[in-house]
């Protein structure tokens, strides 16, 4: 396995990529949602109390993407993160194309290790638009209004752009995790519906375990609760122990992913 | 068949620990719920006092201490919870405050006051402008794993 070999897979992916509507609409959806939920909470009188720092929208900016990072946990994230990687694998068996890819001189392993570079490339593109996005949309329709963090304490708007940045950071394991997700499943069962459709579902299960009260060790091994892990960023002293938790949870699900797609592919017979 | 004799026996394994570590108590205690009230809402109180023009003293003296239930009367577990509020007014008289929480399975809560003693959802300004009455429902998080 060359890193000339990988980029190279991975350059034919991306321009496959880019002609694809999917994956424009997707990076549309990201960069106009945010201004769009901020210009609604600006015209109408109720704001989204059941999410955290919902009733803060209207007084800071910097509500605006941390309601909207605590929204996307539910599915969005799980959505943006798996639409590309669910995808990419099972593409070949639906047009048939994978005798011709391998065919080629790039080895199992390159293309395995492009495909899954453009996927998580994606989405790191994906969750990156909808943070900058959701954050203009707060500083450019709100304002840049100081903020009350998670322990009653206001914090300057420079410091309020710090920590919603790093609040958006520490989603981007648990993506990763997604995205490893969707491309076992697209690897695993060669459909796309189940590449993108079951991470959804499976997000959607972990988050609907989590409103329940049910065994905490169970909730710490679901994937989604590394979505949530930004809150000890916005308290005071600040936590980050379900932070380093949720990241390892994170890192396991993605080098456990992979390992076995990647097995799976190298051991799938693919005649020609 | 040795194989999956295996791995059927490691599946075992992990389901059992996993229910054995999972049957555990819960990490959402009246102890860390208090803690986190506590600090909250005495910092909320100081933030609101000084939004509303008047000369604010240190968090910390208005000496707030609450004592937190479920709703069935336990002292763990997700869900509903009642927090009495104990603490020292701007005049330095001891006010009581009933909060209702709603506390979720990550340590996050919403707390929305009981009854009016501390005004409606929206404050006046001496200036004469309307602001949001920090301390009528208020949201925290505390770490359910320290």
């Amino acid at each position: 396995m060359s890193v000339r070999g990988v980029l190279a897979v991975v350059g034919v992916e991306c321009s496959k990529l880019s002609a694809q509507l999917k994956a424009r609409i997707v990076l549309a959806a990201c960069a106009a949602g945010p201004f769009a939920f901020a210009a609604a909470m600006r015209v109408q009188s109720s704001v989204p109390s059941d999410t955290l720092f919902g009733r803060a929208v209207n007084d800071s900016g910097f509500a605006v993407p941390l309601v909207v990072l605590g929204f996307a946990a539910l599915w969005a994230f799980p959505v943006l993160t798996s639409v590309v990687g669910g995808d990419l694998f099972s593409s070949e068996d639906r047009y048939g194309t994978w005798s011709t890819v391998l065919t080629r001189s790039r080895s199992r392993a390159e293309v395995f290790a492009g495909k899954v570079l453009t996927a998580l490339g994606f989405s790191s593109l994906a969750v990156t638009a909808l943070a900058v996005s959701s954050v203009a949309a707060g500083v450019f329709v709100v304002g840049q209004q100081p903020l009350i963090n998670l322990s009653g304490v206001l914090i300057s708007p420079a410091t309020a752009l710090i920590h919603v940045t790093l609040a958006w950071a520490c989603v981007l394991p648990p993506a990763f995790g997604f995205t490893a997700l969707a491309v076992l499943l697209s690897v695993a069962t060669r459909s796309s519906v189940a590449g993108v459709g079951l991470p959804v579902v499976a997000g959607l299960t972990m988050e609907l375990y989590a409103m329940v009260d049910g065994p905490e060790a169970v909730r710490r091994v679901f994937i989604t609760s590394a979505f949530g892990t930004w809150h000890g960023l916005l308290t005071e002293p600040r936590y980050y122990r379900p932070l380093i938790h949720g990241t390892t949870v994170s890192a396991a699900y993605f080098v456990v992913c992979l390992a076995i797609a990647y097995r799976v592919l190298q051991r799938r017979d693919i005649g020609a | 068949m040795h194989e999956k004799t295996v791995g059927l026996r490691a599946a075992l394994l992990a389901t059992t620990t996993v229910a054995m570590f999972g049957c555990g108590p819960s990490p959402i205690t009246s102890v860390r719920i208090e803690a986190a009230i506590e600090a909250t809402f005495a910092n909320l109180v100081q933030l609101q006092v000084s939004m509303l023009g008047l000369p604010s003293p240190p968090a910390s003296d208005f000496g707030v201490t609450a004592s937190c239930r479920t709703l069935a009367g336990r002292n763990a577990g997700a869900g509903d919870w009642v927090c009495n509020l104990v603490w020292l007014g701007p005049d330095r008289q001891h006010l009581r405050d009933a909060y209702d929480l709603f506390v979720a399975t990550d340590g996050c809560y919403t707390a929305t006051v009981e009854g009016n003693s501390l005004g409606g959802p929206t404050l006046k300004t001496p200036d004469g402008r309307d602001v949001r009455n920090l301390l009528f429902t208020f949201e925290g998080c505390f770490d359910t794993s320290s």
